[in-house]
Order: C-alpha cells, then sequence, then structure tokens
C-alpha cells in the first residue's frame, strides 16, 4: 500500500466543482512511481476506507462553498462519524476516516487541502479565481507529502 | 378534522421525495402518496442532438446507474444505425452491464438497506445508519464493500471508469477486453461468490424478525414484468418482455421490446413529477405491475446458473404462486447478485469475450429505435426517432423506478395504515413508511431524469388540508 494517498473528488462538469480531481491528475503526473497513491474521483464513498486505512497520510482535495472565492485552506482532519449521519451514497472526509478506524482498525494522518469556489455552474473549466489558487493547494500537498515519503 | 402527516425528505434512497400521509376525521390514515420532487428534462433537451451523443448524454441522468443508460440508449441507437452488433461487443456490454446490476444492488443491500434490516426498524434515528452498522456488524459492512468494489472495479476496468464510462457506443463498444483484464477480473471471482453466498444466509436467519413488515410492506396482487430469454429464463439484456399475473398466470409473453407502447400506458398526476406507467390492457390506475429483482424473480422459468437457481426455489417458497410481498425485494436483490456473480464467470471464460471486432461502423439508416433493458431497478426502455441526418426528434424515457410508481404508492398507504394513526408520528412508523420505498430501491435522479440524491419529507394531513405534523431528513 502507499504511504500517502491523495484523494481529488468532484465534479468536473460543474466548474469549480472540478478542482479536486483537475489537482488530483496534475499531482499524479509528479508523483509518479514514487510511493504516493492517487484517486480522482466524483465523491467519497465506503469502498475508498480501505485504501485510506493503509495509508500513513491522506490528503483530500475539494472545491469549498463556504469560503471565499479563491481562498486557499488546509485543515487537519479527524475522524467524525456524525459528518454523514444521513449517508446515501456520498461521505464527507471526516466520516470516511471514520469509516477506516471501524472497519479496519486505523485512521491515518490527513488533511482536507481547499480552495473556495467562484462558479459552479454547467461547465468542464475552472475559475480564473480558482486557477489562480491552484498553484499554492499543490505547493502544500508537495509539502506535506514529502515529509511522509522522504 | 381530518389531518396530514409529511415524511420530508425519504432518506437513505437516490434522489428527492416527499411522502404525504392524509387523516381522516377519527385519526386514521385514508391515503398516502409519494411523491417526486425534482424534474430535469432530459427528453425535452436531448431533441435535436446527433445519435451519437445519446448515450453519454443521457448517462448524465444519474451518477448510479449510468451504465444502465448507456446500454439501453446503445441499443436504440444500434437500431438508428440498423446494425447488428459483433458477437464480443454484445457479451462485452453484457457483462458490463451485470456488474452494474452487482455493485448498485450491494449498494442498495449493505448500505440503504441493511441498518433498518440488522439495528432494527424501531432503532433510534440518529443509531439507524451506516456508522452504527460498521460498529455493529464490521464483518458485513466489509463484506458489502468489497462486493460493490469488485462490481464497480469490472465496470471501471470495462469504461475506464467508475461513473459515466464512454466505452458503450452505437454500434458496439469502443475497445476490445485484455486477456490480462480478463484474468483480473476472474481473480476477484471467488471471493465474490463467497461474500455473496454468506450474505444470503445471514439475510435468511433474519427474516424471521420480520414477518409483520413482511405481511405489511407493499403485500398485495399486482402485475410484475421484466425481460425473459427465449427459453423464459433471466435475461438482463436482449431478451423480450414478460408480463404475468398476481395469480402466476403469463398474460403476454416474448413481446419485443420495441412493441412496449402495445402494452404499456403512461398517465400523470399533478402532484409528482414521476409518471405512472400501467399496463394497457387492463387501463389506468388498475394496471398497476411492478418490476426489479422480485418481478424477474417471479416471472422467470429459471435463473440458468446453478446457484441461483438453488436460491430461486427457496424463493418460491416463500408463497404459492408469485411473492406478493415487496419486502422480498431484498432477498430477490441477494439472488440476483449471485446470478450476476455467475453469469460474469461464464461470460470471462467464453474465448469470444476477447475477440478484436467490437464495434459496427454505419450512418443513420432508420428513423426510430427503442433499446430495452434490465436496469437494477427494473426493465429500462430508451425510445428515440431522429431524422434523416441522425439528428434526435423525440425522446421518450421508460425508466425502471417509473414502473414502480403505481406500486411504491400502494405500498406507502398499505404501511401507513398499518403503523401510523393519530396525530404525530413516532419514529419506528415514520421509518417503515420510508423502509417500504426503500425496498423498491428507487432511482429518482433516473426516473425524473433529475439530479441529487434522495431525502424523504414526510407530512401528516387532515381533512381540511391543515399540516398536522411534518419530518425532514437528509
Amino acid at each position: 500500500m502507499a504511504t500517502a494517498l491523495i484523494i481529488g473528488y468532484g465534479n468536473p462538469l460543474r466548474g469549480d466543482d472540478g478542482l479536486g480531481q483537475r489537482a488530483a491528475e496534475l499531482l499524479e503526473e509528479e508523483f509518479a512511481g514514487a510511493d504516493v497513491q492517487v484517486r480522482a474521483c466524483q465523491q467519497l464513498t465506503p469502498e475508498l476506507a480501505e485504501e485510506v486505512s493503509a495509508a500513513e497520510v491522506v490528503l483530500f482535495i475539494d472545491a469549498a462553498h463556504d469560503s471565499p472565492p479563491g481562498e486557499f485552506r488546509c485543515r487537519r482532519l479527524e475522524a467524525d462519524s456524525r459528518a454523514s449521519a444521513s449517508f446515501a451514497h456520498a461521505l464527507e472526509p471526516e466520516a470516511l476516516l471514520a469509516a477506516a478506524h471501524a472497519l479496519y482498525g486505523r485512521c491515518p494522518d490527513a488533511a482536507l487541502l481547499s480552495v473556495g469556489g467562484e462558479h459552479f455552474g454547467h461547465t468542464a473549466s475552472l475559475s480564473s479565481t480558482v486557477e489562480q489558487a491552484l498553484p499554492a493547494l499543490l505547493e502544500m500537498a508537495r509539502f506535506i507529502i514529502t515529509g511522509y515519503t522522504a | 378534522m381530518a389531518r396530514e402527516i409529511a415524511i420530508d425528505p425519504v432518506t437513505r434512497i437516490e434522489g428527492h421525495a416527499k411522502v404525504t400521509i392524509h387523516l381522516d376525521d377519527d385519526g386514521q390514515v385514508e391515503d398516502a402518496r409519494f411523491h417526486v420532487t425534482q424534474f430535469r428534462g432530459f427528453e425535452k433537451f436531448c431533441e435535436g442532438r446527433p445519435l451519437h451523443e445519446m448515450p453519454a448524454i443521457t448517462a448524465r441522468i444519474c451518477g448510479i446507474c449510468p451504465v444502465s443508460h448507456l446500454i439501453a440508449s446503445s441499443k436504440a441507437c444500434d437500431m438508428l444505425l440498423a446494425v447488428g452488433i459483433p458477437e464480443p461487443a454484445r457479451k462485452l456490454r453484457r457483462l458490463l452491464n451485470l456488474a452494474q446490476i452487482l455493485q448498485s444492488h450491494a449498494l442498495s443491500f449493505f448500505h440503504l438497506s441493511s441498518p433498518d434490516l440488522l439495528l432494527g426498524m424501531d432503532a433510534p434515528e440518529q443509531e439507524r445508519n451506516v456508522f452504527h452498522l460498521f460498529s455493529s456488524h464490521p464483518d458485513l459492512a466489509r463484506d458489502g464493500i468489497r462486493l460493490r468494489k469488485y462490481g464497480q472495479q469490472i465496470v471501471e476496468w470495462l469504461g475506464g471508469k467508475r461513473i459515466h464510462p464512454a466505452w458503450v457506443v452505437p454500434g458496439g463498444v469502443s475497445r476490445p477486453l485484455s486477456e490480462k483484464l480478463r484474468d483480473r477480473m476472474l481473480e476477484g471471482l471467488p471471493e465474490a461468490r463467497e461474500v455473496t453466498l454468506r450474505t444470503i444466509q445471514a439475510y435468511k436467519n433474519l427474516t424471521e424478525d420480520f414477518r409483520e413488515e413482511i405481511r405489511s410492506f407493499g403485500n398485495f396482487p399486482s402485475m410484475f414484468m421484466g425481460l425473459v430469454t427465449p427459453q423464459g429464463n433471466l435475461e438482463t439484456y436482449d431478451g423480450r418482455l414478460r408480463f404475468m399475473d398476481a395469480q402466476g398466470d403469463i398474460v403476454a409473453d416474448q413481446v419485443p421490446g420495441s412493441d412496449y407502447r402495445d402494452h404499456i400506458g403512461e398517465a400523470v398526476e399533478p402532484w409528482s413529477y414521476l409518471k405512472f406507467p400501467y399496463y394497457k390492457p387492463t387501463g389506468y390506475p388498475d394496471g398497476i405491475y411492478r418490476v426489479g429483482p422480485l418481478a424477474r424473480m417471479n416471472i422467470v422459468d429459471a435463473c440458468g446458473t446453478p446457484l441461483a437457481d438453488e436460491e430461486l426455489a427457496e424463493f418460491r417458497e416463500l408463497q404459492r404462486g408469485p411473492a406478493l410481498s415487496s419486502f422480498h425485494f431484498h432477498y430477490a436483490r441477494l439472488i440476483e447478485i449471485l446470478f450476476c456473480v455467475e453469469r460474469i464467470e461464464q461470460i470471462l471464460n467464453d474465448p469470444d469475450i476477447l475477440g478484436q471486432r467490437v464495434r459496427a461502423q454505419a450512418g443513420p439508416n432508420a428513423a426510430e429505435g427503442i433499446g430495452v433493458a434490465e436496469a437494477p431497478r427494473g426493465t429500462l426502455i430508451h425510445h428515440y426517432r431522429a431524422d434523416e441526418n441522425g439528428l434526435i426528434q423525440q425522446v421518450n424515457l421508460v425508466i425502471a423506478t417509473c414502473h414502480n410508481n403505481l406500486a411504491m404508492n400502494k405500498s406507502v398507504r398499505q404501511v401507513a395504515r398499518r403503523f401510523v394513526s393519530g396525530d404525530a408520528l413516532d419514529d419506528g412508523a415514520l421509518n417503515r413508511v420510508e423502509a417500504v420505498v426503500r425496498a423498491y430501491d428507487p432511482c429518482l435522479s433516473c426516473s425524473t431524469h433529475a439530479a441529487g440524491r434522495m431525502p424523504l419529507h414526510l407530512q401528516l394531513i387532515g381533512p381540511d388540508g391543515a399540516l398536522l405534523d411534518e419530518a425532514k431528513r437528509g
């Protein structure tokens, strides 16, 4: 299993919601061959719990609805099953960590890297505001991953 | 004074819906309705699009069952091209559909319904969720995750990604299957079979605790419909339609999918975006029929695979004639998972599956195309008309969940009458109303062609229309 797991998620057909997958693709190219596993997906599902439990560190990358457009944030995450109490088929990252712990007995270090989105309409492009914030997010991802894989 | 109860939103289903329960002057349930409250209108905005775009566009109807739409749409487009697709492509599409049914059924059983079944209908709402299941039944939860992952992995390997794969195209599929991927798929089969058999046994052990629910969860006479092979066996990709009545008599058989309009009418009601299909010869609303796992297990002569047929024999002991309780959707769903595992193995061991000719090329050659396949939730119909340039002029989609609309409404009414009374909702009663909806595993994103997951809103309404009580969740 990989030391670091990067999960970029969101809908690439809904403007800035595609940030997570876009960042994941860029990081996958950069870390190809390293001890880093990268997943790009539309949403977080319980099927990811086993991989999450096996990693030393997990970085979740998502667009944020609740922070100013273009603002980059990095937040340490703790497992919390209450984060998706009405689970249908998608999970919050804290809930996925809780699932990893409950089912596989291990919860890795984890952080959420996010950028406040500006447009979530029907387009496959990121807004220029989010594009400009992307390098800071990638730099933070590199910094964290290198700390675990160096 | 008559009153109304509302459950809004219904939880642990796909899409948005609410249930209203109408009380009479004595506080007894007079009526109950399952309302679907979202709309997107794919049938309209697909008009004018080139036929080759249709599979990719209609797959966006749903993030849960895009494969079903890809397949039905591509079959409709095959007909517009007037081509017979190469045999390897037909088998590969069938394989993809089976993997989709497997993973979707696993989601429905393990993640959406098992909190009710394993933690109990009366468990406190804050505990009756998948996270408490992770703690109380971790082995079963891990089994569910692994089984669904296996189905999703096949979809991803074939289609290139788990959600919205663009591999199924008019005329066939876009690339053949490699031997390496075929072997990786085969590697996962023993575990999938073992998990499925273990889960079926666990399910059978707990049904004793649900005798009352089995008696009252959508337990009524209705017709059943689904695809069957020429021999009358379970079919998910090709086949023809069979209609069975509540006594188990086959009233129409080997009906070509393209003749669906001779047998199925579609009604609308002002209080729901979900259409109400009915069996045309009987009329609306008496022509109520059910589709999906329960219907398929009722109508077939056999599954056609050894282990699934053993289970089908036990299923048939539930009742003389067709199993009428919608609670048995759960058991039927598990038998179908087993069938999928066995059929996947048969197909992967067929040398044809590695054939390199997988796509027929043609331009528009017909004005009308109708594609029919079995989706996880039942029979899915895509019906297109196109002009001489292959531009779509008209679209009609009859979605699996729509076929069950009359039955879901009748089931909600039955459960409400059995479990709800008085001015307020107790949590166990409310949950049973939701649980009977979950038994059908409705996909409202598909059936209204609308986006999103499905929370539910329940309202209790008095005879004067006053809102007495309501619950919103999700």
